[in-house]
């Protein structure tokens, strides 16, 4: 109490106490603003003319295959009940497509953003915890267990839902087929290959799926995913990952593979090609939409328009708007003038 | 004795009549109190425990302290959860607990709520630990007291603070009278008397032995414990009979017994019953208007969130039926649900997701931000006062700081708060006197040589007038005088005297003695006719020593002026000095004598012993009398007396007035007082023309039945001129209908108030002269329901605390009365003037800080938490967060709070000096100018326009791209972390800290809470693993990521910066005009002829205590008396001395010093 007294008769004098500090503040007077303003445009306009030129320069080539016009060779493929089936789709390229190129599916329409969907899986599970193998967490249901309380492993809709439609792209050459290989690898994320999904460390990976089921939709069990590669299954497969990847939004692409290998190291020559395409995922009854995505990259990522368009308009209307600031300014200032 | 007992019957029935009207009227008398019988009311003391109370009686003992250590928890979260705030966010916790509905997990809301409640609970702790620490003078009382229990009759000494509500039973003095002081209680220094019933009297003091005292039996009825100081009703039974008691009978606790060596009482009501302690009452939770405005806008949001969940749940369902139901991998996750089930738990889901925009840290940031301004306000060192400025500043409610920004109306009051309560003799002007013309310094060594060489005789009258003319009473202490006056000014004229050499020493009931320069002389006082408002003058008949009648009188300048003798010289050199004086605001009395011959005084006192026997028209021939007497009086000379200014008052006003403020005196003191202080202080200018009384009434008439044609009133009312309303407290009730009280008239007459207020809003100020503690409360509410405008109560004493806890903002004074009124307000000044830096530099900015940050806040969360509204257009309206769970959280805690604090805390528009010296830029409060609906609405519909800009910019460029949700989440965030920052006006080191500071939280955070170790601990909780800066991973090194979230931000905030900037514009030539306008302190140039600047005598407040003086019910103090106080056993303690014992002292001293 004393002590108390005793402090508070002891006057505090600190710039912050009598509230003195240094301060700055932006003067905004018009001499700063309007070329600030104008500036600020420039910049923008510069960075939007460096993004667009940047996307001009990706090539893309986006070819929808779902089969709604009967011209199309998947028309046949789109009945649902038609399982194993094929269709091809061919197309011609007049120049060089630069490489590497990075091939897509897009899939629009489809909800990949819902909310019980993005949280029907078991991050456990995934993470290779045997435990969570015989009771999958209930986030999982319908998908958790099957008609005969067999555990589903990958549980949940999000693991079930997984795109299966597969391609081999073909150049013709001379009337010949030749394959173009493709490139499965490192098309996930890092901390999803390494962190997020694991396999749980029992050999043959076969063993730690003893007693579970495959989720309904599919038609291999999870370690039969890439027969060519034995570490490629399991829940590190390239393809589960990138599925596994929620999109954001209902129109997206993801990555399916990547051209960088052989005589296509360089890019996709000039000629004709066929892709073909295992028909398997079924989109159209909800009015869904695939496609299959050919595109190079720049510094900047995939193809974007929007983005080098939009720069350019908000720096212009930051240039407008100096303009019309000098405008009201020069009326204010000289208002004798009139 | 049969006479008697006719007189016993008659009394008796006239007191069983005044029983039964008693009964029929009052049925409220239930309080019984029986002398006496502590058993009896024993076990009916009043008990506690948590909110629940039983049992009737008080005990004396009053708590400061509200928690125990076993009753903190509960009670602090029943007082938490009374707060519709807090009881919301239970909700949403108990909600999101809930798995069906939870749409992000449960710790989102839990964390910051028990944040929030143990901040609030520690703090009311703190302040109920530094309450008990420090307890007020009101409460401080011995130990002794606390043993008191109602019933028990008590001793109290002379001096001695009164423990209880007491009913004088009998006092030392005859008719039991006793005198006390009330300071505490109304501010008012003179002495009060108090009288015990006959009945008591008599009995108690025939036989004064504590045997009688203790058996004495009676039973008090009276009206339940109230706040109501002036009024008591209830009766005594004793022996058979009951006497009706009222007000005059009760001695109230905390007065102080004076002048009478013994008083007995038995005490009614104890502890917080006592009067004085329901006055005191709970400190009302006041709220300020931005505040207000915040409630309706938080409801307003709240209304909007709902009905936003409300349609995205009608989505939802829709999309359920019509969209999801197609898409098998999705219908399956319905589980059977119907889309109305869906919808309904949606809904929730929704209201969750959406409840950051109304987040609780808004509350606690408030609060912090309140309290640091408060601090602020008690480190100012240019706000310290007292002695070396050891007196800070001090806030003591911590949440009216912007309101200190808005003030319309100060009200004050007079005494204490714009004069310093200390009289000084300044000036007198002896007529005759060749070298006074004009005036003398009373300091002037030559005056008091010349007065004490000089043998003149009209000089030592005049002394002599000054030493005998009054109804001053001594007393002695330490050998010598010490004055006891019913007014300050006759105190200060007694004391001038002595220093000049005419030392009054003692008075009686008929003579009085003086020391003339050494020589002591007995004056024989024949008649006192004493001070009332309508005389204005007093005098005194005295036989002097060598016989030979004189008058002497003092009075208002106007009064005696035309009692004078014809032809008397000097008038016009006396006008002069009146002029002069007045000029200097100095307040004037013209001292006169007459020699009255033995004959006439024979032929008056016969006239005056048979005007006392007749009851007809008795008042008229006294004052006819009086006449009689005082005429032909021969002017001797003026005095001046300075009622002193507190520092920098006159400054002050000037500066407030200049910042719109209206500036009202609520005073107890006489018209004629309050006026000349009106002008001494510049609120009234000297040109400016008073409306009072009638012309006042008619214009109220006036200017309501014209108010429809403003044209018209513009002719009766003088708007072009300056005017002033002066009005008295009698006139405040009687203005309109004669009602009771002035609450009554106001609910009665809601009009009148209005229309009084539209007047006075056309006049400069409003001076209330005469006006009691409750019509001073009365008044303010006045001001609070016609106006819009804050009020601000600034008062000093006890009888200034009713005002100052019914203005928006009260501010006690830390001065010499008690200090209740600091008890009370919600700021504690040490000076009135401090009040130019409290409103125009603490309350300016605060208001700016707090309007700016309330708008910041609610823009930042709102344009946050509205994106998911737009998301779920693209989620299916399931109720997707499109932020990580750990960033809703730490958005608000750690990313975006340093820098709404540091604008909140740091905010300066203009620096001190600025505001102090453009006074105009106040008005921007007091308009409401940076926080109203409308500016609030134009934020959160910016806000928005922000969320939409932050969702659809990157949906833009997210759009048929490879990039996934957690890469939008990311992007997002970034952008409206941006845009939050680009806002920052206010650029001091630490806002630039601070903004590092959340830029650096957020680097570090974000890879914590996406780092893999803890996705490995709880992949649920921290789902966003891999957004790290190194290479290896994908979102932040993305330039698409910044260059996304810069175009997002600068998009976000282009509108704001744009209004800005065309603001700035467009206020350009105003603020210019206003800054540069020159402001000057008016100085104020009297003008001859103005009347009502002299005539300001100024006495007590009602009549003069003359009566009793003369009647010979006063005890003679013309010894040093004897202090007994040791040779009496005593169960009440000597309390203390007070201050106000100095007073006189001070007084003397300076004007000798001088």
């Amino acid at each position: 109490m004393k002590e108390e007294l005793e402090t508070a008769n002891r006057p505090d004098n600190t710039a912050f106490t009598q509230q003195r500090l240094p301060a700055w503040q932006p003067m905004l007077s018009a001499g700063i603003v309007i070329p600030g303003f104008v500036l600020i445009g420039l910049a923008f306009i510069g960075i939007g003319v460096a993004l667009f030129i940047a996307s001009q320069n990706i090539t893309v080539l986006e070819k929808d295959y779902t089969g709604v016009e009967i011209t199309s060779d998947c028309y046949k493929c789109s009945n649902p009940s038609d399982k194993n089936c094929t269709c091809k789709l061919d197309f011609s390229l007049s120049n060089l497509f630069e490489g590497p190129v990075f091939f897509y599916y897009g899939l629009s329409n489809y909800f990949q953003s819902q909310r019980s969907y993005g949280v029907s899986k078991d991050d456990y599970q995934l993470s290779g915890d045997l435990d969570y193998f015989k009771t999958p967490i209930s986030a999982c249901s319908p998908y958790q267990y099957d008609a005969n309380q067999n555990p589903i492993v990958p549980c949940g809709s999000l693991a079930n839902s997984m795109f299966n439609d597969t391609f081999k792209l073909y150049q013709i050459v001379n009337g010949t087929k030749k394959l173009v290989p493709f490139d499965g690898k490192g098309i996930a994320w890092w901390t999803d290959y390494n962190i997020k999904y694991r396999n749980p460390s029992v050999t043959p990976l076969k063993n730690a799926f003893n007693g579970t089921v495959k989720p309904p939709f599919w038609s291999k069990p999870a370690y039969e995913l890439d027969t060519s590669d034995p570490s490629n299954n399991g829940f590190v497969n390239q393809d589960f990952l990138v599925w596994m990847r929620r999109a954001a939004l209902p129109d997206f692409r993801k990555l399916y593979r990547r051209i960088t290998e052989g005589d296509y190291a360089s890019g996709l020559p000039a000629g004709n090609y066929s892709l073909e395409i295992g028909y398997n995922y079924p989109v159209l009854s909800f009015g869904g939409r695939k496609k299959v995505v050919f595109s190079n990259v720049s510094w900047m990522g995939g193809k974007n328009q929007f983005l080098g368009i939009a720069y350019l308009v908000v720096g212009s209307l930051c240039v407008v708007m100096s303009t019309v600031m000098l405008i009201v300014y020069a009326k204010f200032k000289f208002p004798e003038d009139d | 004795m049969p006479s008697s007992n006719l007189v016993g019957n008659r009394e008796r029935q006239f007191v069983v009549v005044i029983g039964f009207s008693l009964t029929l009227y009052l049925t409220d008398i239930t309080w019984e109190v029986r002398a006496n019988s502590r058993h009896f009311h024993k076990h009916r003391r009043r008990r506690s425990f948590l909110c629940f109370r039983w049992g009737r009686y008080a005990d004396n003992v009053v708590r400061s302290f509200k928690y125990s250590p076993l009753t903190f928890l509960p009670l602090t979260l029943y007082e938490q959860f009374q707060r519709a705030a807090n009881l919301y966010f239970l909700l949403m916790v108990v909600m999101q607990c809930v798995p069906a509905i939870s749409s992000i997990p449960w710790y989102t809301t839990t964390i910051p709520l028990v944040i929030v409640l143990s901040v609030r609970g520690l703090k009311d702790l703190a302040n109920d630990l530094v309450r008990s620490l420090t307890h007020p003078p009101i409460t401080f009382s011995p130990s002794q007291w606390k043993d008191v229990c109602v019933g028990d009759v008590l001793r109290i000494h002379k001096d001695q603070i009164i423990p209880a509500d007491l009913l004088l039973l009998c006092s030392s003095e005859p008719h039991s009278l006793c005198y006390v002081e009330t300071a505490d209680i109304d501010g008012e220094t003179n002495l009060k008397y108090r009288q015990a019933l006959d009945a008591t009297h008599t009995e108690m003091t025939s036989d004064p032995t504590e045997q009688t005292l203790a058996a004495f039996n009676g039973i008090v009825l009276c009206e339940e414990p109230n706040s109501r100081l002036y009024t008591f009703r209830g009766e005594l039974h004793w022996r058979g009979e009951r006497h009706p008691l009222d007000s005059e009978h009760i001695l109230l606790r905390g007065t102080v017994l004076r002048n009478t060596d013994t008083a007995f009482g038995m005490a009614i009501y104890t502890g917080s019953d006592s009067k004085i302690l329901r006055n005191v009452g709970q400190l009302r939770v006041k709220r300020t208007q931005i505040e207000k405005v915040l409630n309706k806008v938080v409801i307003g949001v709240m209304l909007f969130l709902l009905l936003m969940a409300l349609l995205l749940a009608v989505g939802s369902g829709v999309f359920q039926g019509r969209v999801s139901s197609q898409i098998e991998v999705l219908s399956a996750l319905t589980r059977g649900n119907s889309p109305i089930y869906t919808a309904f738990l949606t809904y929730w889901s929704y209201v969750i997701l959406l409840s950051p925009a109304m987040p609780m840290s808004l509350y606690i940031t408030f609060e912090m931000i309140h309290v640091l301004h408060s601090l602020f306000i008690g480190w100012d060192v240019e706000m310290r006062g007292g002695v070396e400025r050891s007196i800070p500043a001090q806030a003591r409610n911590t949440s009216l700081n912007e309101e200190l920004g808005q003030v319309g109306h100060l009200l004050s009051d007079k005494t204490g708060t714009l004069t310093q309560n200390r009289l000084l003799f300044r000036q007198f002007d002896l007529s005759w006197n060749p070298f006074s013309c004009g005036g003398l310094y009373l300091s002037d060594q030559r005056l008091v040589d010349k007065l004490r060489g000089q043998q003149c005789t009209q000089s030592r009258q005049f002394l002599t007038t000054l030493a005998l003319c009054h109804t001053v009473m001594t007393e002695w202490r330490n050998g010598a005088p010490v004055y006891q006056a019913a007014s300050p000014d006759e105190e200060a004229l007694v004391g001038a005297a002595r220093e000049l050499g005419w030392v009054f020493l003692s008075r009686t009931r008929d003579s009085l003695t003086v020391s003339e320069l050494g020589v002591k002389r007995h004056y024989q006082l024949l008649t006192l006719l004493d001070f009332t408002s309508q005389r204005r003058r007093m005098s005194v008949l005295v036989r002097e020593p060598e016989g030979g009648l004189k008058l002497y009188c003092k009075g208002a300048d106007i009064v005696i002026l035309e009692r004078l003798q014809k032809d008397c010289p000097h008038l016009e050199s006396t006008e002069r000095a009146l002029d002069l004086f007045a000029q200097s605001c100095l307040r004037t009395l013209c001292i006169a004598e007459r020699t009255v011959s033995e004959a006439k005084w024979e032929e008056w006192s016969k006239t005056m012993a048979q005007a006392a026997m007749t009851t007809r028209n008795h008042d008229d021939m006294l004052e006819q009398l009086h006449d009689d007497m005082e005429r032909d009086l021969k002017l001797l000379g003026v005095t001046a007396i300075e009622d002193r200014l507190q520092d920098g008052v006159p400054e002050t006003i000037s500066l407030l007035r200049q910042a719109g403020l209206k500036v009202w005196v609520l005073t107890g003191d006489k018209k004629e007082t309050a006026v000349n202080i009106g002008y001494a202080c510049r609120l009234l200018d000297p040109d400016t023309r008073l409306l009072e009384g009638d012309e006042l009434r008619s214009n109220i008439f006036t200017h309501t039945h014209r108010r429809k044609h403003t044209d018209t009133q513009r002719h009766t009312f003088p708007a072009g001129e300056k005017s002033a309303l002066v009005l008295t407290g009698p006139e405040l009730v009687n203005i309109h209908y004669r009602s009771k009280d002035l609450e009554n008239l106001l609910i009665q007459e809601p009009e009148w108030g209005a229309r009084f207020m539209s007047l006075a809003g056309l006049c400069q100020s409003v001076l209330c002269c005469r006006v009691t503690p409750g019509q001073k409360a009365d008044v303010v509410t006045l001001v609070r329901k016609n106006t819009a405008s804050i009020t601000m109560a600034i008062g000093d004493g006890a009888n200034d605390v009713n005002m100052i806890k019914t203005a928006h903002i009260g501010v006690g004074l830390a001065g010499v009365e008690g200090g209740q009124a600091v008890q009370n307000a919600d700021y504690a000044l040490a000076k009135f003037s401090f009040l130019q830096r409290l409103l125009l530099v603490h309350g300016r900015w605060s208001y700016r800080r707090i309007a700016v940050f309330l708008r910041y806040f609610l823009y930042k969360t709102c344009s946050f938490a509205l994106v998911h509204i737009w998301f779920g257009f693209f989620n299916g309206f399931s109720a997707q967060s499109l932020y990580e769970n750990w960033f809703i959280i730490l958005y608000t805690v750690f990313y975006t709070a340093m820098p709404v604090e540091c604008l909140g805390i740091f905010e300066q528009d203009v620096s001190a000096e600025c505001s102090l010296s453009w006074p105009e830029l106040y008005k921007v409060g007091q308009r409401q100018e940076l926080f109203n609906t409308w500016l609030l609405a134009a934020t959160l519909l910016h806000a928005l326009y922000t969320s939409l800009v932050l969702f659809f910019m990157p949906l833009g460029v997210f759009y048929n791209s490879a990039l996934d949700y957690q890469t939008m989440a990311v992007t997002v965030s970034i952008a409206s972390l941006f845009s939050i920052i680009l806002l920052t006006r206010h650029w001091t080191k630490w806002s630039v800290a601070a903004m590092c500071v959340s830029f650096g939280l957020f680097f570090v955070c974000t890879p914590i809470t996406h780092s893999p170790k803890l996705f490995e601990k709880s992949p649920v909780d921290y789902y966003f693993p891999g957004t790290h800066l190194t290479s290896t991973t994908n979102a932040f090194p993305s330039p698409v990521v910044w260059f996304t979230a810069l175009l997002t931000a600068w998009t976000a905030v282009l509108p704001s910066f744009t209004i800005l900037m065309f603001d700035l514009f467009s206020d350009f030539p105003q603020v210019h005009i206003t800054k540069h306008g020159p402001v000057e302190l008016q100085k104020s140039g009297f003008r001859r002829g103005d009347s009502h600047r002299r005539s300001s005598y100024a006495m007590s407040q009602g009549r003069g205590i003359g009566r009793l003086i003369t009647s010979g019910a006063s005890r003679r103090i013309t010894f040093p008396p004897v202090d007994r106080r040791g040779t009496l056993g005593d169960n009440v303690t000597l309390a203390g001395q007070t201050q106000s014992d100095d007073a006189p002292k001070n007084i003397t001293e300076n004007g000798s010093s001088k």
